[in-house]
């Protein structure tokens, strides 16, 4: 979880473990939220965009030739390693980033008892977010990439992304500061953390002082690596947190079981070394971020029992309501990407899957199975709210679960076996390394396959928010008469 | 039980991330790195080619890293080829560093120590991959100009 757990105050639940909801009049909230309710539009459109470019990537990796046949002025767009950096930074900093950044914008007010601090700012903010993803999606297609993972970003999208993010943090303080409400929930302080450190992480991550954005030999690769744990860790992981301690209550009926463990958080920050096992890298430092690593289970162990006392007596509820499914599923795959985690940190294990496709497994379970399932939930929870009905058809909702959940499934499991099989492939010696390439076709046509699943889930998902940003916008003007 | 005040939180966990700083960054860089002898000072048009190298994104599936577990072991045409374990020294010229987190290729930190990989094949290769390596996954990046193309391999011939 998060470094700054360990000065937590265990009593931030509010009186009688009820969440404090927002007493403010419904209509006041609706013309509030409406910066809100953009950055999940935006934020949708952010996420089919990187799908493409990865359905795209599956299928030159399950049939190559096809990249031959493509004419040679689109060639350079739509080549594998253009669309590789295109594809995540467009689906970690537009899709996951633009959900966290448009509920907090909706979850801190509704915590804290007041209005947005600054709705002139949010829509700034999402103005200055969208304007930056857009950048970064022309300049990695143009091949502007600074060479260093979750950094490619070039440095003027560096700075305009912290831009983002200092906007986000003005707010989201700004609208803490004039509260009503006296305690604050641990969602806020969640918020409150990561988007304050966020910047830290991401501006010595990414190496702003210097506009090449990177640093010289093994200590470049060090500090790579610190800042992308750190960005997984103080952004996306604080966030999902925050998200979840703040709809699980809500969707499941039931108070948190435990804020004392949901406040119990990991060292996270020492174990960006773990990702450089058997490297270059200095022996000591692999074995410091093991130790972390593995002492990092105690949290997961902590976050799991939470998460299942909580839920106890709310299972019969999963069948019929489609949003707290998607927000348990994301739970269960959350809880899994940790442990996985640690179980990839011990050195052995990484010996063998390591540089493989187990590696893409682990990355798509943390980020779409995980994070991405919560965020799902959140815009079938939040976006009602704001538009003051409820515009998902169940059925709809049905068909965008079943066919995410099985075809992110088969990809995972199709990667991670893979990768088991490469990593032997290549430990075994004398095998020559064209000869593993080979072995890998049938897993690229299975992990293809999940991939449409997964692409056709999303298009249910689309299809369905864009219906409400349609009939909304007769939706509001109808209640604004009313009022007049 | 009273809550600490918000500074004193961030003041908190502000330090956390220092020391994690401090200690897993500040320290390993304060050790000076001696160049080894496959350290490169990159001429001009190596630098170009390594560029290129970056742009066109060919680090996302291929390493410059041989790990201990591998290292005159591994094999990628023929036994033990893969070369010598990549060690700090190694890296001290480039910014940034390209190793890289996955192979959907093979490692090329002595990609022309491999007695085929002259130029002429590289050339070939890039051009069209899968006339001289069958099954290969990679892209052709015939759209890339002959300079840019040359730069290319200039950088290529530098990794062994």
């Amino acid at each position: 979880m998060t470094l700054w757990n360990f000065a937590w105050p265990f009593s931030s639940s509010v009186p009688g473990g009820r969440v404090a909801e927002s007493p403010a009049p419904e209509v006041t909230q609706r013309r509030q939220d409406q910066a809100s309710r953009w950055f999940l539009y935006s934020s949708v459109f952010w996420l089919v965009i990187p799908g493409l470019a990865g359905l795209f990537m599956a299928f030159f990796l399950f049939f190559p030739v096809v990249s031959d046949h493509i004419p040679m002025a689109l060639r350079p767009y739509l080549q594998f390693g253009r669309l590789r950096p295109m594809h995540v930074n467009l689906a970690l900093f537009g899709w996951l980033s633009m959900v966290y950044a448009g509920s907090m914008l909706f979850i801190v007010p509704r915590l804290t008892r007041t209005t947005l601090f600054s709705e002139k700012l949010a829509w700034a903010n999402l103005g200055l977010w969208n304007a930056t993803i857009i950048g970064a999606l022309v300049t990695l297609l143009m091949g502007l990439n600074q060479g260093r993972e979750y950094a490619e970003m070039v440095w003027g999208l560096d700075l305009m992304m912290l831009g983002c993010f200092g906007m986000l943090a003005v707010n989201v303080w700004g609208t803490v500061l004039r509260r009503q409400e006296r305690r604050l929930y641990v969602s806020v302080w969640n918020f409150m953390a990561a988007t304050v450190i966020i910047m830290l992480v991401y501006g010595i991550g990414n190496v702003v002082w210097d506009t090449s954005g990177a640093l010289y030999g093994m200590n470049d690769a060090i500090l790579n690596y610190f800042y992308v744990h750190n960005l997984f860790n103080v952004w996306f992981t604080t966030g999902f947190l925050g998200m979840t301690l703040y709809l699980l209550p809500r969707l499941s009926g039931n108070p948190i079981w435990s804020y004392r463990l949901a406040v119990w958080g990991f060292l996270s920050v020492w174990t960006g070394q773990h990702h450089l096992l058997y490297g270059p890298g200095p022996e000591w430092l692999e074995l410091l971020s093991v130790s972390f690593s593995i002492i990092a289970a105690l949290p997961n162990i902590a976050f799991t029992y939470n998460f299942y006392k909580t839920m106890q007596g709310a299972w019969a509820k999963v069948k019929e309501d489609v949003p707290l499914r998607f927000l348990a599923t994301g739970c269960v795959f959350y809880i899994f990407t940790c442990f996985q985690g640690v179980a990839q940190s011990f050195r052995n294990f990484n010996a063998q899957v390591h540089f493989t496709n187990w590696v893409i497994g682990h990355s798509h379970l943390a980020f779409v199975a995980a994070f991405s399932f919560m965020t799902f939930a959140a815009i079938y929870h939040i976006l009602p709210r704001i538009l003051g009905r409820d515009p998902f058809q169940r059925r709809m909702m049905e068909w965008h679960y079943w066919l995410v959940l099985v075809g992110l499934s088969v990809f995972m499991m199709t990667l991670w076996t893979a990768g088991l099989i490469q990593g032997q492939n290549w430990l075994s010696g004398g095998i020559p390394f064209i000869k593993t390439v080979e072995a890998m076709k049938p897993y690229m046509f299975l992990r293809l396959a999940g991939g449409l699943g997964v692409a056709v889930g999303v298009a249910f998902f689309a299809y369905a928010v864009l219906k409400t940003m349609r009939r909304s916008e007769s939706a509001s003007s109808v209640a604004e008469r009313s009022q007049g | 039980m009273r809550q600490p005040t918000i500074a004193y939180l961030i003041i908190g966990s502000l330090l956390v991330l220092a020391a994690g700083l401090v200690v897993t960054v500040g320290i390993p860089a304060i050790q000076a790195t001696e160049p080894s002898e496959n350290a490169v000072r990159y001429n001009e048009v190596q630098q170009r080619g390594r560029d290129i190298y970056i742009q066109e994104g060919c680090w996302y599936c291929h390493t410059q890293q041989v790990r201990s577990v591998e290292a005159d072991f591994g094999m990628v045409y023929n036994p033990r080829d893969i070369g010598p374990e990549s060690v700090p020294g190694d890296y001290v010229y480039q910014k940034p560093v390209l190793w890289g987190t996955n192979r959907q290729g093979p490692d090329l930190s002595f990609v022309s120590r491999r007695p085929h990989a002259n130029a002429t094949w590289h050339l070939v290769h890039l051009k069209d991959p899968r006339s001289v390596v069958k099954g290969s996954l990679m892209p052709s990046y015939a759209y890339l100009s002959d300079e840019e193309l040359n730069a290319l391999v200039e950088y290529l011939l530098t990794l062994q």
